[in-house]
C-alpha cells in the first residue's frame, strides 16, 4: 500500500479577524512519489493550504501530517524542500549560485564544521541537474528568471527533502521558460523519485507537470488527473473569476493542452502565439485561453 | 600640520592613540554588521535603536544622580561602563520590541500597526522619555549639589571620540570580539534568513532566533558607536560602510572586506580632518563616508551602467 507523503483531514482554517474560512473541510492525500498540483483562483486558499502543509499556519479543526509527522517535525527534520515565489528572495544579495545552494545543505551543521566532501559532491550534482553547472560562480542576482527558478529548486533539493513544495513556480517566467520548467520538474522527479506538490493559479503549470490535480476554491472541488480537468470542473472552480467559461466547447479532456487564465484588460502573455493556435479571448471580465502544446524554445533563459 | 603635534611625547600620542583605536574598533564592529543591515533594510531600525538610546541615557542620568547623592561606590557617570550597560539594556529592549512589531507584521496574527510606524513610535517615545529624564536628572543634581552628574547634550548627539579613554578602547574591543564570535557562530542561519526570510521557516531555519540575534547585536553596536558619532549619526556607521561595499562588489567576502576598509578609512580620515580643522569628529567621519559612497556610486556608474541601481538591492520583480 503506498505511503502518504501528505495527509490533510477535514482541515478548516480561518484567519484572525475574518468571518469566512479561507479553507473549509479540506481532505487531501498526496501519495509518496506522485506529483500533485493544487489549482485554484486567487484567494481560493491555495497558499493557506501550503502554509498548513509547511506548518507555518495551524488549522483550527482537522489534521495535517507530512510523512506521518506534524508539519513542524517534518520541517525540522529537513523532509520538506520549499520553492517560494521567486519574487520573495533578495536577489541583490552578494552570494554566488553555489553559495546559495550550499547554504541550504550546510546551515544545520555546527558552525565549526564545514560541509563534508560527499555532501559537496551532491550539491555539485544538483547544480548540474538543474542545468546551472556553467553558472555556479555567478552572483545569484545576475541570473535570469528561469535560471533563478532552477537555482531555487536546487536549493530546495540540497537539504535532501522527501517532499518538494513549489508555490506559484511559473510566475514571471515566459512561455518557453515554463516549458523548460516542466521538463526540469519531470527530470528531477524521475531521477530523485521525490514527491512534488505544486500550488498555482496557472492551469498550464499544473496540467503539464502533475500526475493528479486538486482543484481548490475554499473547499476541495475535485481531486483528479489532468485528464479530468474539464471545462465544467474549471467553470465550477473559477466561477467567480472566469465569466462565460461555460460557453466553451465541451472538450472531454484538456490533458496535454496549454491552458491559461488571465484578467481581461491585462496583456496576454501568449498573445504573440494567438494566431498559431486559435487563441481566443472571452468577452467577459476574465478570459480563459486554451491552446495546443508548442515545442519549447531554447532561448527561454535570456535575461 | 596639527597632527604632528601629537608625536612630541608619549602622553600626547596617547591622546591620539586612544580615539584612533576606539574609532577603528567601532568601525570594524559596525562594518561587520553593516552589510546585513543594508541587505535586510534595517537602516530605519538602526535609526530607531540609536535614538531610543536617549531613554537609556535618561535612566542612567537619574541613576547617576541618585547614586552620587547617596554616596554609593558604583559610578554611573557619563561615559562609565555602568552607563554603557544601562543604555545597552534599554536599546536591546527597544530593538527587540521593534523586531516583535516586524515579526507580527510578517506573520498572520493580525497586526495593529505597520513596522515603520512601530519603529517611529519607539523612537519618539524613547527620545521624549530620555529628554524628560535628563532634564529631571539635571534638576535633581542641582538640588542635591551633584554637579558632575550633569549631561552634555552635544556629546550625546554628536559623540566625543577625542575624549575616548583606554576604558572605551577595552569596551569597544570586548564588544567587537563578542560580535565577531556571535556572527561566526550564527553565520549560516543569519545568511539564510537575510537572503530569503519568506522561505527560511519552511527550511526549518529559526527565523525568530536570527532576528533576535541580529537586533541584539545591532543595539550593542549602536550604543558603542554612539561614543564616536553620537546618537544622531550612529546609524551612519551601520549603513554607509555596507552601502559603499555593495556598490563595489557582488561577492560576499569582498563586500565584507570592503565594508570594513571603508569604515576604517572613514574613521581615520574623519579623525585627521577633525584634528586639522578643529571640527567635531563624528560629523567629519560621517561626511567622509558619504563622500566615499558618492565615489562608489560614481565608479559603479562608470564601470557598469546596469549596476548603478538604487543604493539598496532591489527585490526580484515577477
Amino acid at each position: 500500500m503506498p505511503t502518504a507523503a501528505v495527509e490533510v483531514k477535514q482541515a478548516t482554517f480561518t484567519y484572525p479577524g475574518l468571518d469566512a474560512p479561507a479553507l473549509e473541510d479540506v481532505s487531501l492525500t498526496v501519495v509518496e512519489g506522485e506529483r500533485l498540483g493544487i489549482l485554484g483562483p486567487n484567494g481560493g486558499g491555495k497558499s493557506t493550504l501550503l502554509k498548513l502543509v509547511l506548518g507555518v499556519l495551524h488549522c483550527q479543526s482537522g489534521t495535517v501530517s507530512v510523512f506521518g509527522l506534524s508539519p513542524l517535525q517534518a520541517r525540522q527534520q529537513g523532509l520538506i524542500g520549499y520553492v517560494a515565489q521567486r519574487s520573495e528572495a533578495e536577489i541583490g544579495f552578494p552570494l554566488s549560485v553555489r553559495q546559495v545552494i550550499t547554504l541550504a545543505a550546510s546551515w544545520r551543521l555546527p558552525p565549526w564544521k564545514s560541509l563534508p566532501a560527499a555532501e559537496r559532491d551532491r550539491v555539485e550534482g544538483l547544480i548540474r541537474l538543474v542545468g546551472l553547472g556553467q553558472l555556479a560562480t555567478r552572483p545569484i542576482g545576475a541570473l535570469s528568471g528561469g535560471q533563478l527558478q532552477r537555482a531555487l529548486i536546487a536549493r530546495a533539493l540540497a537539504c535532501s527533502p522527501r517532499l518538494l513544495v513549489l508555490d506559484e513556480p511559473t510566475v514571471g517566467i515566459d512561455a518557453a521558460g515554463q516549458a523548460q520548467f516542466a521538463e526540469l520538474l519531470a527530470s528531477v522527479h524521475s531521477k530523485l523519485g521525490i514527491t512534488v506538490l505544486i500550488v498555482s493559479h496557472d492551469l498550464r503549470a499544473v496540467a503539464a507537470g502533475c500526475d493528479r490535480v486538486a482543484c481548490l476554491s475554499r473547499r476541495l472541488h475535485s481531486h483528479t488527473s489532468p485528464q479530468g480537468l474539464t471545462p465544467q470542473v474549471l467553470a465550477e472552480l473559477f466561477s467567480h473569476d472566469i465569466a462565460g467559461l461555460a460557453a466553451l466547447p465541451a472538450a472531454s479532456s484538456l490533458a496535454g493542452m496549454h491552458i491559461h487564465a488571465h484578467a481581461a484588460g491585462e496583456p496576454c502573455p501568449e498573445h504573440d502565439h494567438a494566431h498559431d493556435h486559435g487563441h481566443a479571448h472571452q468577452p467577459a471580465a476574465v478570459s480563459l485561453n486554451i491552446s495546443a502544446p508548442r515545442p519549447p524554445r531554447t532561448s527561454g533563459d535570456a535575461p | 600640520m596639527k597632527l604632528l603635534e601629537y608625536f612630541h611625547s608619549w602622553q600626547e600620542l596617547q591622546l591620539l592613540l586612544t580615539p584612533l583605536l576606539a574609532g577603528l574598533l567601532v568601525a570594524i564592529l559596525c562594518a561587520a554588521l553593516s552589510v546585513l543591515v543594508v541587505l535586510k533594510r534595517l537602516a530605519f531600525v538602526g535609526q530607531g535603536v540609536s535614538h531610543s538610546a536617549f531613554g537609556g541615557i535618561g535612566i542612567a542620568a537619574v541613576a547617576s544622580v541618585l547614586a552620587a547623592s547617596s554616596g554609593t561606590a558604583v559610578s554611573i557617570g557619563q561615559g562609565s561602563v555602568a552607563e554603557f550597560l544601562i543604555v545597552v539594556a534599554f536599546c536591546i529592549a527597544s530593538a527587540l520590541g521593534m523586531a516583535a512589531v516586524g515579526a507580527r507584521r510578517s506573520g498572520q496574527s493580525g497586526q495593529s500597526v505597520q513596522v515603520d510606524t512601530g519603529i517611529g513610535l519607539f523612537l519618539v517615545a524613547a527620545m521624549a522619555m530620555g529628554g524628560l529624564l535628563v532634564q529631571y536628572a539635571n534638576t535633581l543634581a542641582r538640588s542635591r549639589g551633584v554637579t558632575e552628574a550633569q549631561r552634555s547634550w552635544e556629546s550625546i548627539l554628536f559623540g566625543s571620540v577625542t575624549t575616548a579613554s583606554w576604558a572605551d578602547v577595552y569596551v569597544s574591543l570586548a564588544v567587537l570580539v563578542l560580535t565577531v564570535l556571535v556572527l561566526w557562530y550564527f553565520r549560516r542561519v543569519l545568511l539564510f534568513w537575510t537572503f530569503d526570510e519568506t522561505s527560511a521557516p519552511a527550511f526549518g531555519v529559526p527565523v525568530t532566533l536570527a532576528r533576535t540575534v541580529l537586533m541584539t547585536l545591532l543595539a550593542i553596536a549602536t550604543v558603542t558607536a554612539m561614543k564616536i558619532c553620537g546618537v544622531v549619526l550612529a546609524t551612519a556607521m551601520l549603513v554607509l560602510p555596507g552601502a559603499i561595499a555593495l556598490k563595489l562588489s557582488r561577492r560576499f567576502e569582498v563586500v565584507f572586506a570592503l565594508s570594513i576598509i571603508s569604515a576604517c578609512t572613514g574613521v581615520v580620515g574623519g579623525l585627521w580632518l577633525s584634528i586639522e580643522t578643529d571640527a567635531q569628529t563624528g560629523p567629519c567621519i560621517v561626511l567622509l563616508l558619504c563622500v566615499l559612497f558618492a565615489l562608489a556610486v560614481l565608479r559603479a556608474r562608470l564601470t557598469s551602467p546596469a549596476a548603478a541601481s538604487p543604493a539598496l538591492p532591489a527585490k526580484a520583480n515577477p
